[in-house]
């Protein structure tokens, strides 16, 4: 139970009421202090005073002054007029409640209302100090723009001015020529009357004369434009420069960035082609590089090109057992083959290569007009030339601007012909 | 941009004109202010238009369209008072017109199996000395000098040996042109090659690789010993080369730099200032450079060879335009910071660099 206190002591005017409030022994804050305008309550554990106004008084004004041991109250009347008493005289307990409830709700609103009052200064506040730098930043920006536009003017008008220079330069030039074109015309005009005179007799000579003017006029500006031209060296004699380039096997252009990507490309395409079956036990004598389908092919082409076809076939042989799914390998030999008349077997490495040269694109057109050529020679040699010209046709739907296969095929279907016609 | 940034080279809009075609080329006509714009139209035909730069900005005066579409162009081989174009286009001609009349060519020649990428010329306009001489570079992996006194045949050709496979070449630029007898294409391609042909001598005088496919190529001057060369490429990246001394087997001392995330399409040098260029960019942008000379040009190495030593580049003044690439520029020859260049955005934009006196 808290303990009342009951002794204080007031005075009035007109217009405030002056409380002073003893409290000894104890610290009072502010916060022990609640007040709405007609219900005053002072709590300080174990203490407790409250007390339900006379009249209404002005809650926000009035102030409470809180000194050594007592406490000072200054309330501003609502309405003047002179109070009976501190406090309301018949206050049962109910009215009592329902004033303590009543006033604590008052203060609570009172309390939302200053906290959305606050908030909203805070933003104007805000918006306020928002323009303020927005007005500083836009008058920056626009101090830079005037400095540009001023350059801007100022190159304009001496472009202007140029200009205007071009043209009188230009208009000089203009007269000047007009006035030699207007001296060489007097000129040619004397010269005329001159040819003109001399041959109005003889009829004969006027068309000859007639041309001489303009030869005339013509050699006048001939003769200095050869001038011009004896003082320019003459073309140059031609000459072919041979180049070659940074060998790269990709056709677009070379990136720095792409590099990377391009040589695990290029990596992954030589590790398909390598041994397809690496476990053949000769093949642990042999060195690394000829286990390789590529270097044995390589090997076998300088072969070829020396003449050794018996060494160029065993290359590829054994390029062959390495990895029997390249195409180029079975042309090659073919080709040995052919050149050493082992025409059967050339027939079927063509055959064995044009299978493997499915699809037909034009990527492998080259290799697919070899095969052919090659075939078709074989069978020819075989005297098979109904075959042979098969693959001579075959070659010429594919690379139709080859003359050389042309020749050959016309060639071939006169001999076919001829025999047909024999038998 | 506080007041030291205000001191540097600003470049600023003058006039620009929206194309309703692809514009790859735009050139000065020399002595004029009057402008070239060469492209494709839409149809698949070539189209030359001329105008004129008045108040701020372009008047047409002159369409012409022609059979294939147009990839360049340059005045560079013909004389001030004549002022012939000579154009490479998509179907490999060269083709001079004098644009007075240009229904027929002056000078034609189907020179190239495949679209001619690049044009150069040298001997005109009062720079150089010499025979008049046109270079052009194609897909077809070779470099033809043409003379236009001389009907048909290339003067020079520098074509891949036979059997090897060809790549593009990109751009080619003239240079060395101080006397008569001497003169140099210097080729760039698209697998990086940088190759320099000395036409005096009709040989390969050096050749490098820089990695990345060489988009243009360009001497500061075309007519006096040759000093230095920018090449620009592909991944943002451009290179000068001090030219004036070769090392037997380094070639030429360079300096690079890294400067813009996508490819350099062109660099031109101010016909006014040869250590000033601008670059222009993929990404729309446009980059204004100094050179600035080593205090030594040349040292020698550990075996006693004169080797070259390349300076430094400063960025001056950067600016973008557009979001598409700049594919062309130039830089008028008689009016000192004055520019067009055109981009892929069809539209052919006029500036002018200005405080490059103060440079």
């Amino acid at each position: 139970m808290p303990v009342w206190l009951r002794e204080y002591s007031w005075r009035q005017t007109g217009a405030a009421v002056y409380l002073s409030l003893p409290l000894r022994g104890v610290r009072v804050t502010p916060a022990n202090i609640f007040c709405t305008d007609q219900y005053l309550k002072v709590s300080v554990p174990p203490f407790l005073f409250e007390a339900i106004l006379y009249a209404p008084i002005d809650d926000t004004n009035s102030t409470a002054k809180i000194g050594n041991g007592i406490i000072f109250f200054t309330l501003y009347k609502k309405e003047v007029a002179m109070w009976d008493s501190l406090t309301l005289a018949n206050a049962d307990k109910e009215k009592l409640q329902y004033l303590r409830e009543n006033a604590v709700l008052k203060s609570h609103e009172k309390a939302k209302e200053e906290t959305e009052a606050k908030k909203v200064t805070k933003q104007e506040h805000k918006k306020y100090a928002l323009e303020a730098t927005m007005k500083l930043e836009e008058a920056e920006r626009k101090r830079i723009e005037d400095l540009k536009e001023k350059e801007r003017q100022k190159v304009t008008k001496e472009l202007a001015l140029w200009k205007k220079q071009q043209k009188d330069a230009e208009k000089q030039k203009r007269v000047q020529k007009e006035g030699q074109l207007y001296q060489e015309g007097e000129q040619l005009k004397g010269k005329k009357k001159e040819k003109m005179n001399q041959t109005r007799i003889p009829n004969g000579g006027t068309s000859k004369t007639k041309l001489k003017p303009t030869q005339d006029h013509g050699s006048y500006s001939m003769f200095s434009e050869n001038l011009k031209e004896e003082q320019l060296p003459a073309p140059r004699s031609a000459a072919t420069i041979k180049i070659n380039f940074t060998s790269r096997v990709f056709p677009t252009a070379l990136r720095e960035s792409r590099v990377a990507e391009e040589e695990e490309w290029l990596h992954k395409q030589a590790e398909a082609r390598r041994t397809v079956s690496a476990d053949l036990s000769e093949l642990e004598d042999l060195k690394e590089e000829e286990k390789n389908p590529d270097w044995l092919k390589d090997k076998g082409n300088k072969m070829f090109a020396t003449g050794n076809y018996l060494a160029a076939v065993s290359a590829y042989n054994l390029a062959l057992r390495l990895n029997s799914n390249l195409p180029l390998l079975y042309l090659n030999r073919a080709a040995c083959h052919l050149k050493l008349r082992n025409l059967h077997k050339a027939i079927e490495d063509c055959s064995k290569a044009l299978e493997l040269l499915t699809p037909p694109v034009p990527d492998n057109k080259n290799a697919r007009v070899k095969a052919y050529v090659r075939r078709g020679t074989a069978f020819c040699q075989l005297e098979l030339y109904a075959e042979g010209l098969q693959d001579y046709e075959a070659a010429l739907k594919i690379d139709p601007k080859n003359e050389a296969i042309e020749k050959d095929a016309e060639k071939i279907r006169h001999l076919v012909q001829g025999t047909s016609q024999d038998s | 941009m506080s007041s030291p940034g205000l001191e540097r080279p600003q470049v600023v809009a003058h006039a620009q004109q929206a194309l309703n075609y692809t514009l790859f080329d735009c050139k000065w006509v020399p002595r004029s202010a009057r402008l070239l714009c060469l492209g494709s139209a839409a149809r698949g035909t070539g189209l030359l238009q001329l105008y004129e730069l008045s108040g701020g900005r372009l008047a047409l005066l002159r369409e012409i369209e022609k059979a294939k579409p147009i990839k360049c162009g340059t005045f560079g081989a013909s004389s001030l008072q004549q002022r012939y174009l000579a154009t490479g286009d998509f179907g490999g001609n060269l083709n001079i017109w004098n644009l007075e009349a240009p229904e027929m060519p002056v000078y034609s020649v189907k020179g190239h199996k495949e679209i001619i990428n690049s044009i150069d010329g040298v001997g005109g306009l009062g720079i150089g000395e010499g025979a008049p001489e046109i270079v052009t570079g194609s897909r077809d992996g070779t470099v033809k000098v043409w003379d236009p006194r001389q009907k048909d045949t290339p003067v020079a050709n520098m074509e891949p040996v036979q059997g090897e496979s060809k790549r593009d070449c990109w751009t080619v630029a003239f240079g060395n042109a101080y006397n008569q007898e001497e003169r140099v294409v210097c080729a760039g391609y698209d697998n990086g090659d940088i190759k320099l042909f000395d036409l005096k001598t009709m040989s390969l005088r050096w050749e490098t690789n820089i990695k990345n496919g060489v988009c243009s190529v360009e001497f500061d001057r075309k007519d006096v010993n040759m000093n230095k060369l920018v090449a620009t490429s592909l991944e943002g990246k451009f290179h000068v080369f001090d030219m004036r001394t070769q090392h037997p087997t380094k070639g030429f001392a360079s300096v690079s730099e890294k400067a813009q995330k996508s490819t350099i399409w062109q660099v031109r040098h101010l016909p006014q200032n040869r250590d000033i260029f601008m670059t222009s960019g993929g990404a729309g942008s446009l980059h204004l450079w100094k050179y600035e000379y080593p205090a030594q040009r040349s040292k020698k190495d550990s075996e006693g060879a004169e080797m070259g030593v390349a300076g430094s580049v400063s960025l001056l003044q950067n600016v973008t335009l557009s979001t598409q690439p700049i594919s062309s520029l130039d830089w008028s020859p008689d009016k000192k910071g004055l520019c067009v260049c055109g981009a892929f955005d069809q539209t052919v934009r006029v500036l002018i660099v200005t405080k490059l006196n103060k440079v």
